[in-house]
């Protein structure tokens, strides 16, 4: 064979071979599964308001505090009487429906005055009678549980927002009756935001089974 | 050479020609081929400020092009006297993965496919295996009993092995600790990819796709901006907002407070608190020596 037919053949198998490709990409084969349609997260995910708003938001934002008036229903000088089931659970008078009675987890924390003080509605009392306004709460909790007010005051415990540097800005601090509701402290359960999603095909399976509540 | 042969050879070439251009298709569909100006772009810790005032003006420009807003792009400096630190308090944990879209939001990562620099992980109660975490749960209510849930980014390593196989330097730690990517040095090899140990990188296979209406124009060269097709990203504890003083965004989204984050070379700060006061915390993989600087503690 001489130089020129090698030539020849190597550019026709060469052409051949590009021609192939060609067609093949031209012609598109799906052979990749297409993409998923991937839909946007709902803007609620992304809020960064707290859960609850305080007594203190609500002065600060100067709203209507007429739910906080307790002498417009209670008499005033007159304790209102608790009452208890067979099993000393507090009974929630059917005037505060907002109000569930779960303070711990040894339901034993049942009592209003606990926290509330009988003789004037609008403070609250420590157990060793520190009196406290409504809107300062948080040394009312923290009469309790120490270590956790110790930890939100240095920062550690609870939400902050703004500035870590405190010479460039403020921190927002926030009180524990803005993530905790007191009557039921502990956080009730979420939806969650959407898990990842594969590119292409369908939803990875879980792994393991969801426990039902 | 005669006539008949003349035309032959050129018919074949001409059709080869062709073919290979044709060939060539997905090459030639691929978009953001660079510029002569990002191609002639110099090396980040070579720039001057004036010629990083030129990149910064060509990326706004870039960005309007094709996002139809104005953004205000700027290359953050470390801060002195910083160095960052990120603590998760995995008690406090609610697995709600807030955290994953916040970061989305402010980072400009692609929606689809979707990159996110956050990973929640489920693991049931009594261990740290994560061979046992589950990524894509999705019951009706978290948290759910028995489990808890430990989001995972990137651990900012004090000795990270993605810097190391860099083989181009596009990739390096800054002074506040925080390791950093330049999107338009970065040759996507995915070696970086490769070398974490905590799948925090994440690699742009396709172009970006973000809603319009969803950018962030507040942007960082080393940050946030639009990556392209063919670069690594990861997260860079939000450069444009924590080196001017603000928390990160993961953080300000947290509804459990389980996030904390600052200067631990500060000892008054949250984090200082933390590692002084707390009684458990673990790094992710200590044992392999990259020395991270997130930190999960618990409540004791």
């Amino acid at each position: 064979m001489n130089t020129e037919s090698k030539t020849r053949t190597t550019l026709l198998l060469l052409t051949a071979a590009f021609a192939g490709l060609a067609a093949i990409f031209l012609a598109n084969p799906s052979v990749i599964p297409p993409r998923q349609n991937i839909s946007l997260v709902d803007t609620n995910f992304l809020d960064r308001s707290t859960w609850r708003r305080s007594y203190a938001d609500l002065v600060k934002a100067k709203e209507d505090l007429s739910d906080f008036d307790c002498y417009a229903c209670h008499e005033k000088n007159k304790p209102p009487p608790l009452r208890f089931d067979a099993e000393q659970h507090l009974i929630v008078p059917k005037e505060h429906p907002d109000i569930v009675m779960h303070h711990g987890s040894h339901e034993r924390n049942n009592n209003c005055y606990n926290c509330h003080n009988e003789s004037n509605l609008e403070l609250f009392q420590t157990r060793d009678k520190h009196e406290l306004k409504l809107a300062d709460s948080a040394p009312l909790c923290g009469s309790c549980h120490g270590p956790t007010y110790r930890d939100w005051e240095a920062g550690i415990h609870g939400r902050t927002s703004g500035y870590w540097d405190r010479a460039l800005g403020e921190m927002d601090r926030n009180l524990c009756v803005n993530c905790h509701d007191p009557h039921s402290p502990k956080f009730p359960g979420r939806k969650p935001a959407p898990g990842p999603h594969p590119l292409r095909g369908s939803e990875p399976k879980v792994a393991h089974a969801e426990t039902k509540h | 050479m005669d006539r008949r042969s003349f035309l032959r050879t050129s018919a074949v070439l001409t059709t080869g020609l062709a073919a290979l251009a044709a060939s060539l298709k997905p090459l030639m569909e691929m978009e953001g081929f660079p510029t002569t100006e990002r191609f002639m772009q110099k090396y980040y810790k070579e720039m001057m400020p004036a010629d990083m005032d030129k990149v910064l003006a060509r990326i706004t420009n870039e960005v309007e092009q094709q996002y139809g807003l104005r953004p205000h792009v700027r290359d953050y400096k470390p801060m002195d006297g910083v160095e960052f630190v990120y603590c998760l308090n995995l008690t406090r944990c609610i697995g709600c993965r807030k955290c994953v879209h916040a970061c989305v939001a402010e980072n400009n990562q692609s929606r689809n496919p979707e990159i996110q620099y956050i990973r929640v992980l489920k693991m049931p109660h009594g261990s740290l295996d994560i061979e046992k975490a589950e990524h894509n749960y999705n019951p009706e209510q978290v948290p759910e009993k028995g489990f808890f849930y430990m989001p995972v980014q990137c651990q900012q390593c004090r000795n990270p092995p993605c810097v190391k196989v860099c083989p181009v330097h596009a990739t390096w730690q800054e002074s506040d600790g925080v390791t950093v990517i330049d999107y338009d040095w970065c040759i996507g090899c995915r070696y970086c990819e490769a070398a974490c140990p905590y799948w925090a990188r994440r690699f742009n296979f396709t172009k970006p796709e973000i809603p319009k209406e969803k950018i962030n124009p507040e942007m960082s060269y080393l940050g946030n901006r639009p990556r392209r097709q063919g670069v690594m990203e990861k997260c860079h504890f939000c450069i444009q907002r924590t080196r001017q003083g603000k928390y990160p965004a993961c953080l300000e989204v947290c509804p459990a407070g389980a996030r904390k984050f600052g200067n631990v070379l500060d000892p008054n700060s949250e984090v200082s608190q933390i590692l002084h006061t707390k009684r458990v915390f673990i790094q992710l993989k200590e044992e392999i020596g990259t020395s991270p600087r997130f930190f999960y503690y618990f409540d004791v």
